[in-house]
């Protein structure tokens, strides 16, 4: 990528290439400079003798020399061939600047043409010419050299070097002649050719570029600039525009107007400016740029043309002006500046080759810097499309990422939430479980409790209710702090035991952290009241320990009463007297503890039940 | 001769416990009701010493029914009989004015027993309800932001009826908290009396707080 600080030092690299192109050919012995000729008008296919003749200085300016004259004018001049030119070179003449054409002969003898000499005439304004004089139409002593020039007068061109005129002539050795001319079409029109295509591929991709994205207008007005400023420089590559040069002459000074729209308003949008009252007048001065030289006439032309090119000038200059008092703040003004400068200098140049009566080198350089800079400018713009660019694939990423971000965000939220509502409908189905269970089953077997006249049964159903209550305090329930647990085990063991007669005593450590999950809360709730009901009914005990300890991460219970015991081959599981010793065993087993019996008849029995806290507590 | 309301919308249960309540109060005059509609109309209209309430009725919650009889009658001890024994379930009651509760598969003996207690004026506190009171109490002595210049003078338990409470949170029976802090029987008893009627006015006093703010009363 360019940076911005290697754009000025490219373009003092393409000026010091340029300087070198135009070395201005040093004047050598062997050089035969004609600075003043004969000449007459005259259309025919020879120097007109009889026509009144009149001796001229060259360069000769028509305008100067017979103001408003359109048509051809021989030129003739008397030569004595240099003797010191070498046996193996050519001796040539070199004509600098004739616009528009010529044909030259030699001795009488046409040796060169320019194109056509009739409208629509050949242009070779920026095309120096180089015309070998062949040895066999040389005389030793005195030659004569005819130069028919057709042109027009200044009024009826836009620029003064379009006007009718010849520069100096010279002859000398073709080989020095060459090298000069070889350097001067270089300068003047290879290298503009060049720059003049860069110019229209850049300017196209630009308008393009500028055309689809709308917010970046002046890609487009740049565009238009370049691809405008590409066309004027049609003129190197068609010599012989098949239209009357005062057509031409239009359509130059129209598309001029179109630039300087062009210039403008990419000046202005590139300043991030948009004024409607310009936006309306621009096209507007394109129509009156025509309009008005239609009105004036072909003879007024040239006048009608420097009036615009003031007005338009201005136009820039102050579009340029505002560019730089927005933009002052930015760095883009450390290379917009120069550039803008080195424009209005070659503005200038241009201005004041106008008013002189030759093509001065300097002016040839200041019409080829100006396309440069346009390529510079170009290059400029394309690099902050560039950046740009960069930037947003940037953000993009930037985006993506937290696009990305909050995807999961809301993903993780939603998850979190189709729990919670998975977890609300749970609860409120176990709810309704619950309730139905409560209102049908429960009523159901209350009924059998009160109205059976069968104790067993009564019995049977009371428990029956019971166990239904606890299951659906394990279906519903939260965990429970162990602590209230142990409140909950001992009101009921201690009551229980009271209302039988029998003493108890208990014995369980205090303020418990641990929780215990509503299955493992209702299981040990059913063993130890279990534990409690065969205390009651079956032992005839007076007395009765329940301590409770935590050993080892695990909830041990141990429950002794001093009753008559439990026949052993119950203890082992192989006798049921409704102790319900298997069914204990089974729900310690399924909280992955257990629940062992000592007893023997006549020594009592001792409950050990331990529930692993790990699996049955919750949370802490 | 007592008069008892006697709410409870199962039939075979409602004979059942109308023999009880009978042979607890011999000669008791005793208005049933199925419905809590018919039991709030009978509220209005006959006095009563005792009603003994079902909680999951019909036509709604027996809780409206305490909270009525609480309101047009206070003389009048609600107890509730249910066959729920969680405090999810009592609690609502309690705080309406119930003055304990009974559960209904409990032998017959049992029941008698409680019910002869409760209208001695010795309710029955389970640990699960000790500390949904204890609960209750703890947070409203917390500074409440919403209470502003509505604030009611606020009712609060004594060092010794939280004491109790914490002693039955912790299992221990009443006769064995009696002995550990040397007081009667009957003095606990008085002490758990009032820890409902506490809960009862307090809970009262926040209904009213509560229906003030929401426009209710003007």
């Amino acid at each position: 990528m360019l940076r911005p600080s290697s754009l000025p030092r490219l373009l003092l690299l393409v000026l010091g290439l340029l300087l070198a192109l135009a070395g201005h050919p040093a004047h050598a012995q062997t050089l035969l400079q004609m600075t003043s000729a004969v000449t007459a008008a005259g259309e025919g296919n020879s120097f007109p003798v009889n026509a009144p003749l009149a001796t001229v200085s060259l360069p000769d300016d028509w305008a100067n020399s017979r103001p408003g004259f359109d048509g051809a004018v021989w030129y003739r001049g008397r030569f004595k061939p240099p003797a010191d030119l070498g046996s193996d070179d050519l001796l040539a003449l070199y004509i600098e600047h004739v616009c528009s054409n010529y044909q030259v002969q030699l001795n009488g003898q046409v040796v060169a043409s320019g194109g056509r000499m009739t409208e629509p005439l050949t242009h070779n304004c920026n095309h120096p010419q180089l015309v070998t004089l062949p040895g066999a139409l040389l005389q030793a002593e005195i030659n004569t050299l005819d130069i028919q020039v057709a042109g027009h007068p200044l009024a009826e061109v836009g620029a003064r070097q379009r006007a009718g005129g010849l520069s100096e002539v010279v002859i000398g050795p073709q080989s020095q002649l060459a090298n000069w001319h070889a350097r001067r079409t270089a300068l003047q029109v290879t290298l503009p050719q060049a720059v003049g295509a860069t110019l229209l591929l850049m300017g196209g991709f630009m308008f393009v570029l500028g055309f689809i994205n709308r917010s970046e207008s002046q890609l487009a007005y740049f565009g238009a600039l370049s691809v405008g400023w590409a066309l004027l420089d049609i003129r190197l590559w068609l010599r012989t525009v098949p239209v009357p040069h005062i057509t031409a002459e239009f359509l130059l000074l129209a598309m001029l107007s179109f630039i300087t729209w062009a210039a403008v308003q990419f000046l202005l949008r590139y300043a991030s400016t948009r004024l409607r009252t310009v936006d309306a007048a621009l096209p507007v001065q394109c129509a009156l740029v025509p309009l008005s030289v239609m009105v004036a006439g072909p003879g007024k032309l040239h006048l009608v043309a420097n009036i615009w090119y003031l007005v338009m000038t201005a136009e820039v200059v102050v579009a340029a002006g505002w560019y730089l008092w927005r933009e002052r703040p930015t760095k883009s003004v450390w290379l917009m500046g120069p550039l803008l400068a080195a424009t209005a200098v070659a503005g200038v140049i241009e201005f004041i080759a106008q008013r002189s009566e030759t093509r001065p080198l300097a002016a040839h350089l200041a019409a080829l810097v100006t396309p440069i800079i346009f390529v510079v400018v170009g290059l400029r713009l394309m690099q902050q499309q560039g950046r740009a660019r960069q930037t947003v694939e940037q953000d993009k990423v930037l985006l993506e990422q937290r696009v990305r971000e909050a995807t999961e965000e809301i993903e993780r939220n939603f998850r979190q939430l189709s729990e919670l509502r998975v977890e609300q409908v749970t609860e409120r189905e176990r709810k309704r479980i619950a309730a139905d269970l409560h209102d049908d089953l429960g009523a159901k077997l209350l009924t059998i409790v009160h109205t059976s006249d069968n104790e067993r049964i009564s019995t049977l159903a009371r428990e029956a209710l019971e166990e239904m209550r606890l299951s659906v305090r394990g279906l519903t329930g939260k965990a429970v702090r162990l602590g209230d647990a142990l409140g909950d085990w001992r009101a009921e063991v201690v009551s229980r035991l009271g209302q039988a007669g029998i003493d108890c005593e208990w014995s369980a450590p205090e303020d418990l952290p641990q929780r215990l999950s509503a299955r493992a809360y209702v299981q040990t709730t059913r063993i130890l009241r279990e534990a409690t009901s065969n205390i009651i009914k079956h032992s005839n005990a007076s007395q009765c320990t329940v301590s409770c300890s935590i050993t080892d991460g695990d909830l041990l219970f141990v429950v002794q009463d001093n009753g008559d015991g439990i026949a052993s081959m119950e203890v082992d599981g192989r006798l049921d007297r409704g102790h319900g010793l298997a069914s204990m065993k089974n729900r310690a087993k399924q909280l992955q503890g257990q629940c062992l019996v000592e007893s023997g008849p006549g020594y009592g029995t001792v409950i050990r039940l331990t529930v692993p806290l790990d699996r049955a507590t919750e949370g802490s | 001769m007592k008069t008892i309301l006697l709410l409870e919308d199962l039939p075979e249960i409602r004979v059942w416990l109308r023999k009880l309540v009978l042979q607890v109060f011999p000669g008791a005059h005793i208005s049933e009701s199925s419905r809590v509609h018919d039991a709030i109309d009978l509220a209005s209209a006959v006095k009563f010493d005792l009603a003994l309430i079902d909680l999951g009725l019909p036509d709604g919650s027996g809780v409206d029914v305490v909270a009525k009889l609480r309101e047009v009658q206070p003389d009048a001890q609600s107890v509730v009989v249910s066959i729920h024994d969680d405090d999810e379930h009592l609690f609502p009651a309690l705080q309406a004015g119930a003055f304990g509760y009974i559960l209904k598969e409990q032998a017959r003996e049992l029941i008698t027993e409680q019910l002869q207690r409760i209208s001695q004026g010795e309710p029955p506190l389970s640990p699960s309800i000790a500390r949904r009171v204890m609960a209750y109490f703890s947070a409203k002595a917390k500074p409440n932001p919403n209470a502003g210049l509505h604030a009611m003078p606020s009712v609060n338990l004594t060092d010794r009826e939280s004491e109790v409470l914490l002693r039955v949170a912790k299992g221990y029976t009443l006769p064995e908290i009696g002995v550990q802090l040397g007081l009667s029987r009957h003095t606990i008893a008085d002490y758990v009396k009032q820890i409902y009627r506490k809960l009862n006015v307090s809970s009262r006093a926040e209904a009213a707080l509560e229906a003030q703010r929401l426009g209710l009363f003007r």
